[in-house]
């Protein structure tokens, strides 16, 4: 029997995979389709200290085997999801990391502080391409990944994972502020920056014009990056991007990831996360690998 | 609610670029509501990658047999029209907020595409008056007649009915309880000023890209009016896809 169970600084899943921000609500919806419990993990829709409603429709646009959005954020805030989404997360035996995103850094530390030891882990969403203020501003500069991830994790009582763009000219040098800063973890890769046009009306498709490329478009930038990233630092790894298959996610964790996040590939399989963890199990199984982390960063240069 | 492989019994064009494909699934033809629609994975690769949402034109309980009458617009209803009986197709459904059906007389008020998800509703309305209008030629009038007090007819060229829109064909809606629209949006808007002014109860079924289909990522936002005035996005896929028109805005 190999041992699926991964502890991601502290975070203790019985299996390494999660669902994705933003794609997965706050898992009432894919919770009719089966026990939430099956799931290592399940990181909530992105908060805000307040109640957003996000960007203008269309939202989504369809691209060669990807999708762009531009939801730009829209949840109820920290405190509705602290009253009514959380107590029906915590009926399941799965760990529950809130997202969050703000326009200045007191806004980042009002919410974990109102999150306090509630959730199993907070996920510092420095990297939305989809809002004006804030978001991206924070996670594109090392100084300030440094800056915010310190003040962030001087009041976080849980873990504290940091999610990186891949927006930026070298992802290496972020994920070390965001560890030099205090960062437990790290999560990769958010969305990357396009745009999609309608050639007969000549108009962007998405009403925000850009928006963020995600699914298995972007999969061979996100396992690059997070290789990137795993030989740069010695914090756990939460690798994301375009995963669809349990082949896939073997590919996240040869290249350096803890632990994997399906994001898009819910949308054309609801059981997509729980199909991967099954695979996953049975891969380290016939060929008796003891533990996922016996492969971890295995990838042979 | 389903997840699965359904097998196709026909695929077959109805009327220019447009198609109906029966497939079964007692499940869903249980369950299903009028309005209500499925999500389709065209293809089996990555690419196109996202469901299609089709409304659900018939649910035959009886037979378990669902219906869908699609238009072919771009690469997804394309390569549907590729699939052929005993071939399967994968399906999630019911999904969404269908229609609710009224007592008294009702009305329903398609254009285009839009007639499509009206049938069910029409066949299951007490009383039932349809007002249907096509860009040229027409489809599923006969069953539209079967189930119907009154059909009347319009499209953009004069070959089904009237030539003109479907709004031109009554001055007043007042006659009716209630009134159901499903097409373009200047026609919705149309519909729903007329029964605004009538003070006619109005359901909405609106259009917009969806990603999940469940309400999971909010990627389908339409622009609602709560009773306080203020304005929110709602889910056109979990909230709607029928809204009362007192609610849905119409406007982006
Ligand atoms: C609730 C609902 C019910 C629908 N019912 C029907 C129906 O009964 N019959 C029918 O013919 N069509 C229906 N549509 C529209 C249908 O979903 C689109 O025509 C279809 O998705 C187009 O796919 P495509 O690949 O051919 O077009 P493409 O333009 O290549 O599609 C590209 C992307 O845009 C999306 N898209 C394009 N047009 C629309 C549209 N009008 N509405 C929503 N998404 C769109 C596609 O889903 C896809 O993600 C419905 C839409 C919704 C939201
Ligand atoms: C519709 C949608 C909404 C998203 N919302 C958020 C969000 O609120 N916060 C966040 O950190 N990431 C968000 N993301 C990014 C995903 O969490 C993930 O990083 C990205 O989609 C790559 O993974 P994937 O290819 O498996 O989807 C969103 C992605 C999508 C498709
Ligand atoms: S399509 Fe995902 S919430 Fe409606």
């Amino acid at each position: 029997m190999s041992n699926m169970a991964v502890d991601i600084a502290g975070i203790r899943m019985k299996n390494p995979v999660m669902t994705a921000s933003g794609t997965y609500g706050f898992g009432r919806e894919y919770g009719e389709y089966f026990d939430l419990s099956l799931l290592g993990g399940i990181v909530v829709k992105g908060l805000t200290l307040k109640p957003r409603e996000g960007n203008k429709p269309p939202r989504i646009a369809e691209t060669p085997a990807g999708i762009l959005n531009s939801v730009g954020l829209q949840n109820p805030g920290v405190e509705y999801f602290l009253e009514n989404e959380l107590p029906f997360l915590r009926k399941h035996d799965v760990a529950v990391i809130a997202n969050i995103a703000g326009n200045t850094e007191e806004e980042y530390c009002a919410m974990t502080e109102k999150l306090g030891a509630s959730v199993d882990g907070i996920e510092l969403n420095i990297s939305c391409p989809n809002v004006k203020e804030g978001g991206v501003a924070f996670g594109t500069r090392p100084e300030s990944v440094y800056r915010i991830t310190q003040r962030v994790k001087a009041c976080c009582k849980v873990p504290l994972i940091v999610k990186l763009s891949p927006n930026v000219t070298d992802i290496r040098e972020i994920a070390l502020s965001a560890e030099e800063g205090g960062a437990d973890a790290l999560s990769l890769i958010n969305t990357l920056l396009g745009m999609a046009i309608d050639i007969r009306t000549r108009r962007p498709i998405l009403s925000n014009i850009v928006g963020g490329l995600s699914g298995p478009a972007v999969k061979p930038v996100a396992v690059r990056m997070v290789w990137q990233v795993a030989q740069a630092v010695k914090i756990p790894i939460i690798g994301m991007g375009g995963i669809t298959t349990w082949e896939d996610a073997v590919e996240f964790i040869l290249a350096g990831a803890d632990a994997v996040s399906v994001g898009t590939a819910n949308f054309g399989n609801p059981f997509a996360p729980v199909e991967i963890a099954g695979g996953l199990k049975a891969y380290l199984e016939a060929n008796e690998i003891g533990a996922i982390g016996d492969i971890k960063g295995k990838v042979m240069i | 609610m389903v997840y699965k492989d359904c097998e196709i019994i026909s695929n077959k064009e109805i009327a220019q670029g447009i198609y109906e494909l029966c497939f079964v699934s007692a499940q869903i033809a249980e369950a299903a509501e009028p309005g209500q629609f499925v999500h389709v994975k065209i293809g089996k690769g990555l690419d196109p990658l996202l469901r299609r949402p089709i409304s659900i034109c018939k649910a035959d309980a009886g037979q378990g047999v669902i219906s869908l009458v699609y238009q072919v617009v771009g690469r997804g209803t394309k390569v549907l029209t590729e699939y052929g009986p005993g071939e399967v197709l994968d399906v999630m459904g019911p999904l969404g907020k269908g229609f609710p059906v009224i007592e008294g007389k009702c009305a329903v008020i398609g254009g285009g595409i839009g007639n499509a998800p009206l049938l069910e509703l029409a066949s299951r309305l007490r009383s039932c008056d349809a007002y249907l209008g096509f860009r040229s030629q027409g489809y599923k009038v006969e069953e539209f007649n079967a189930c119907c007090s009154q059909v009347q007819l319009a499209s953009d060229d004069g070959t089904t009915g009237a030539k003109g829109f479907v709004t031109a064909l009554f001055d007043s809606l007042k006659q009716y309880d209630a009134v159901y629209t499903c097409g373009p949006k200047p026609m919705m808007r149309r519909v729903k000023e007329m029964c605004k002014r009538d003070g006619v109860k109005c359901y909405i079924s609106v259009e917009e890209r969806m990603g999940c289909g469940v309400g999971a990522c909010l990627v389908c936002a339409c622009k609602t009016q709560a009773a306080d005035g203020s304005l929110h996005y709602s889910k056109a896929c979990k909230d709607g896809p029928v809204f009362d028109a007192e609610e849905v805005m119409l406007d982006e």
